[in-house]
């Protein structure tokens, strides 16, 4: 282990819904990781879960993984945004066009199936810059 | 710059042509016997799709049992000849009530993925005004520990037609790689409990149900979540293994009894035409010699492998969805030239959403095209003989027995799960295509090429209704206050009596569903009993 943490970049990752396609979120964390991130990896959480690891870790960056569906996303969005106003967050799966436009509008960045590890490890960095 | 090097989608190198030096010694006994002759190589059947097509086998519904049933009667008013009951995963394939926390706390996904089906009551909605009798079901029991419910309810609702179940068709799934390996769940029981419930399956149904497939080893999930696909077909037959050696174990019933039970399997086909084609072929000779030379299996029923395909769901692009169709199309004709018996071709917007109502009669127009108007369905193995195609079935074969041989060497299949070694082995193929997608080395076209699409035909993706866990609640709250409170209570207690026994359960399941107790009361009953899988991702 790193005894140099003052550089290292932290991102939480939350599955928010109770279907287990793990391919994506590994895929992406992996990438992460290999970039350097330090990276925390919640698994299936409620909102309230990733709210509260969210406020207990302090990442400097917060993903969420999407199958399909984004209200309990948009809510879990919601709270995040409220205790850490400051914290970006992307997300990343199966999302439809209409969903990924609901997403982007409350200002959380979306990649969908397709999307390029480079460029969502360039965004990771992007979003943790100062 | 150096030339291309060309090789299949698992890393099988391809020459540019391919001559009778290719075709290796031991390979040219299975070429010369016809299709329905042992080993089957060529076909299950000598008539093939003369004597019967293939069925054509769609995965479908969502929302309440209501709109999962007018989704099926749909499908089947419009060619499809089998059905497959699709099911909420928050609910069913953790066997939760939506009033249990975890569901609860994400109400508004309930129902987007699948019917909530909670009781055999629902299952009674979904399936009026379909003839059992007639129509070949899958209840949707894809899920391990989801199956003895899902296969219970079913057959509740055909006895209380009057069926007899011994002549009801119809077949399960139980299938390790769904929630083991590809869409791993939350909660599950550990996989001796699960190998436990599938041989009391596999056995019920040899005693009970002949017409009934019990389990299918399903290949589909594994490949899906990134194994190749001689891995896909070593581990397929590490899976029938692992049943048939515990069947073998118990010693209630024959093993040939129960393989013939088993001997259908499902693959997934994805988008390396010759690959899957060679796949298919070497799957029907591998059962053949696994059941023969392991089991001393003869009768020929059982040695004739019989097969169902799903198309790659990942093989769908988000990006220009309309292109699915033409992959969705390419990937049923490898699946037919392999000779499948069945097959669901994936949603064109699948990468978007689940199937559209558009969606879903595609996959069935493109099935339908090829029985009706391509004349592929009149000549047995067409392919055989193509010194490239029998080379790489010999080449699929070989390393297909291979992996077998490192999953034996694991413990098994379900050691090799436990493990985590398949989910690793998986993920270096995930990560292997992705980067060589990223450096240019593979192509997706709409994805990393010709990605300017100059008349875009924008999808927007299903999107299903809200307000379903208000109505499961509703129907969950009728069923408690309805039911006879003091039968399902005793139903219940039997059930786990038999689950903390090596009594088969399925009796007291049978009955447990007819008495109306509810998939989240099963779900606790089974996870006091069992415990918990270690998840090992």
């Amino acid at each position: 282990m790193s005894t140099d943490l003052r550089n290292t970049r932290k991102v939480l990752f939350a599955k928010t819904g109770l279907d287990g396609h793990w391919r994506g979120p590994l895929l992406v964390t992996g990438a992460l990781e290999e970039a350097g991130f330090d990276v925390m990896m919640l698994g299936m959480a409620t909102p309230e879960e990733t709210a509260a690891a969210a406020l207990r870790d302090k990442p400097d960056l917060i993903g969420l993984n999407i199958c399909g569906h984004i209200d309990v996303v948009k809510r879990t969005v919601a709270m995040l945004q409220e205790q850490l106003p400051e914290t970006p967050i992307f997300a990343g799966g199966t999302v439809a066009p209409w969903a990924r436009k609901e997403l982007e509008a409350i200002g959380v960045e979306v990649y969908p199936p397709g999307s390029k590890l480079k460029d969502i490890v360039a965004a990771a960095h992007r979003l943790t810059e100062g | 710059m150096s030339a291309k090097e060309w090789r299949t989608v698992s890393n099988i190198p391809l020459k540019g042509v391919y001559g009778p030096e290719d075709i290796p010694n031991g390979h040219r006994d299975a070429m010369q016997a016809p299709p329905g002759t042992a080993p089957y190589m060529r076909g299950a059947y000598g008539e093939m799709y003369r004597g019967k097509p293939w069925r054509i086998f769609q995965l479908s519904g969502f929302g309440s049992p209501e709109e999962e049933g007018e989704r099926i009667r749909f499908l089947l008013e419009h060619g499809e000849t089998g059905f497959i009951m699709e099911h909420d995963r928050n609910t069913a394939d953790h066997m939760y009530n939506v009033d249990h926390a975890e569901v609860m706390a994400r109400k508004e996904d309930v129902g987007l993925t699948g019917a909530v089906i909670q009781s055999v009551r629902d299952y009674e909605t979904v399936l009026d005004g379909i003839d059992l009798a007639k129509t070949y079901g899958h209840p949707g029991g894809g899920v391990v520990q989801h199956a003895p419910f899902a296969l219970g309810c079913y057959w509740s609702v055909a006895r209380r037609r009057g069926l007899d179940l011994s002549t009801l068709p119809g077949t399960g799934q139980s299938d390790f790689f769904l929630t083991y390996l590809g869409c791993v769940t939350k909660q599950q029981i550990p996989t001796d409990a699960g190998l436990r419930f599938n041989c009391d399956i596999i056995e019920f149904c040899a005693e009970h149900m002949k017409r009934w497939v019990p389990v299918s080893v399903a290949g589909y999930n594994g490949a899906d979540s990134g194994l190749n696909a001689w891995q896909e077909l070593g581990v397929v037959m590490a899976n029938a293994v692992e049943y048939l050696d515990e069947i073998k174990r118990r010693g209630n019933t024959p093993v040939e009894v129960a393989a013939r039970a088993v001997g259908g399997m499902n693959f997934r086909v994805a988008m390396d035409f010759f690959e899957e084609i060679a796949k298919l072929r070497a799957a029907r000779k591998m059962w053949h010699d696994l059941v023969s030379r392991r089991y001393g299996i003869t009768d020929p029923k059982v040695k004739a492998l019989r097969l169902h395909i799903v198309t790659a769901g990942s093989a769908m692009t988000y990006q220009q969805p309309l292109n699915n169709i033409a992959r969705g199309t390419l990937m049923a004709l490898a699946s037919v030239l392999g000779g499948t018996q069945s097959l669901g071709v994936s949603g064109y917007d699948e990468a978007l959403s689940i199937p559209s109502e558009h969606a879903h009669q595609m996959s069935l127009r493109i099935q339908q095209i090829l029985q009706e108007e391509t004349n592929v369905p009149a000549v047995a193995d067409p392919l055989a003989g193509s010194y490239f195609v029998e080379s790489l079935t010999a080449e699929v074969e070989e390393k297909a027995w291979a992996f077998f041989e490192e999953i034996q060497a694991q413990g098994g299949f379900l050691r090799a799960l436990d493990s985590g070694w398949l989910h690793r082995k998986a993920g270096e193929n995930q990560l292997d295509f992705q980067q060589r997608l990223e450096n240019g080395e593979a192509d997706l076209v709409g994805v990393t090429k010709y990605e300017d699409d100059h008349t875009p035909y924008e999808l927007d993706g299903f999107r299903g209704q809200s307000g379903e866990w208000q109505r499961a609640h509703e129907r969950l709250e009728a069923v408690r206050s309805e039911r006879d409170g003091n039968r399902a209570r005793s139903a219940l207690a039997a059930v786990e009596a038999a689950c903390r026994s090596d009594q088969n359960i399925m009796p007291a399941m049978l009955e447990a569903c007819d008495a109306e107790v509810t998939v989240g009361e099963f779900g606790e009953v089974f996870r006091a009993a069992y415990g918990d899988w270690a998840t090992p991702i």
